[in-house]
């Protein structure tokens, strides 16, 4: 999370302190957003085999991410122009926690070109 | 925080992207950094955006009870190692609802030629001390 912070520019403590995260109501360090949404970008990108076919990408967090804890990233097509090859995802992250499925990033959105 | 602000266009900022931050960047994602990771747009957007938000006397922003809400990004290409970007951040809206705060920063990166290479939407919640 300190390398993120460093190369990012966000410097919250939630991400960094965990004295801090815990007085303002978490049970540690947050891992930042943008940190699970570059690994969902990279996972998309992977998929299409091109960054240039990433046309946009639209996430809400809405869980928490702590360290030591393993994200899983994935998706569905949600729709295709079979026309102009464009298809919209239907994107998620995931993760484990005390045995149940939680949803750091439930119903994001990304629209790509297909080759 | 301060609703008069809506609308606050903060001095455009020129921001270089630099072959050797990509790298750390894409190291700290977890990247293979055999391209620019898309998100690496974050960094100038933090730098004309945020930043500037939270050095911001007049909007009141506290930092410190700040989770990020929702993102957005929509490219017209892929951002260049060695292109220098002209990066616009706005305020686009403050909202109160059910004890928190809400900050939404649209900002907009153009690239030598005046064309828009990125626009970005952050919504980030100022949560209730309640």
């Amino acid at each position: 999370m300190k390398a993120y912070a460093d190369a990012s520019g966000d410097q919250n403590p939630l991400h960094q302190d965990d004295a801090f995260a815990r007085v303002v109501g978490f049970p540690g360090i947050v891992a930042h957003g943008m940190f699970t949404m570059a690994h969902l970008a990279s996972c998309v990108v992977a998929w299409l085999g091109d960054p240039a076919a990433l046309k946009r990408l639209r996430v809400q967090f809405r869980a928490p991410v702590y360290m030591g804890e393993t994200i899983v990233a994935g998706g569905t097509v949600r729709s295709l122009d079979a026309e102009t090859r464009r298809a919209v995802l239907d994107v998620w992250v995931r993760l484990e926690r005390d045995g149940a499925a939680e949803y750091p990033i439930r119903r994001g959105e990304a629209e790509v070109q297909l080759a | 925080m301060n609703a008069a602000l809506e609308g606050k266009a903060y001095p455009p900022v020129r921001f270089r992207v630099d072959e050797d931050h990509v790298a750390r960047f894409a190291a700290a994602v977890g990247d293979d950094g055999s391209s620019v990771p898309p998100t690496f747009v974050t960094v100038p957007e933090i730098a004309a955006g945020l930043v500037r938000a939270i050095a911001d006397t007049e909007l009141g922003l506290d930092f410190a009870r700040v989770v990020h809400g929702e993102q957005e990004y929509e490219w017209s290409r892929p951002v260049r190692a060695g292109e220098t970007l002209e990066v616009r951040a706005t305020i686009e809206s403050i909202r109160a609802k059910g004890g928190h705060e809400f900050l939404t920063l649209r900002t907009r990166m153009l690239d030598e030629d005046g064309e828009e290479v990125v626009s970005a939407r952050s919504s980030l919640v100022v949560r209730g001390s309640g």
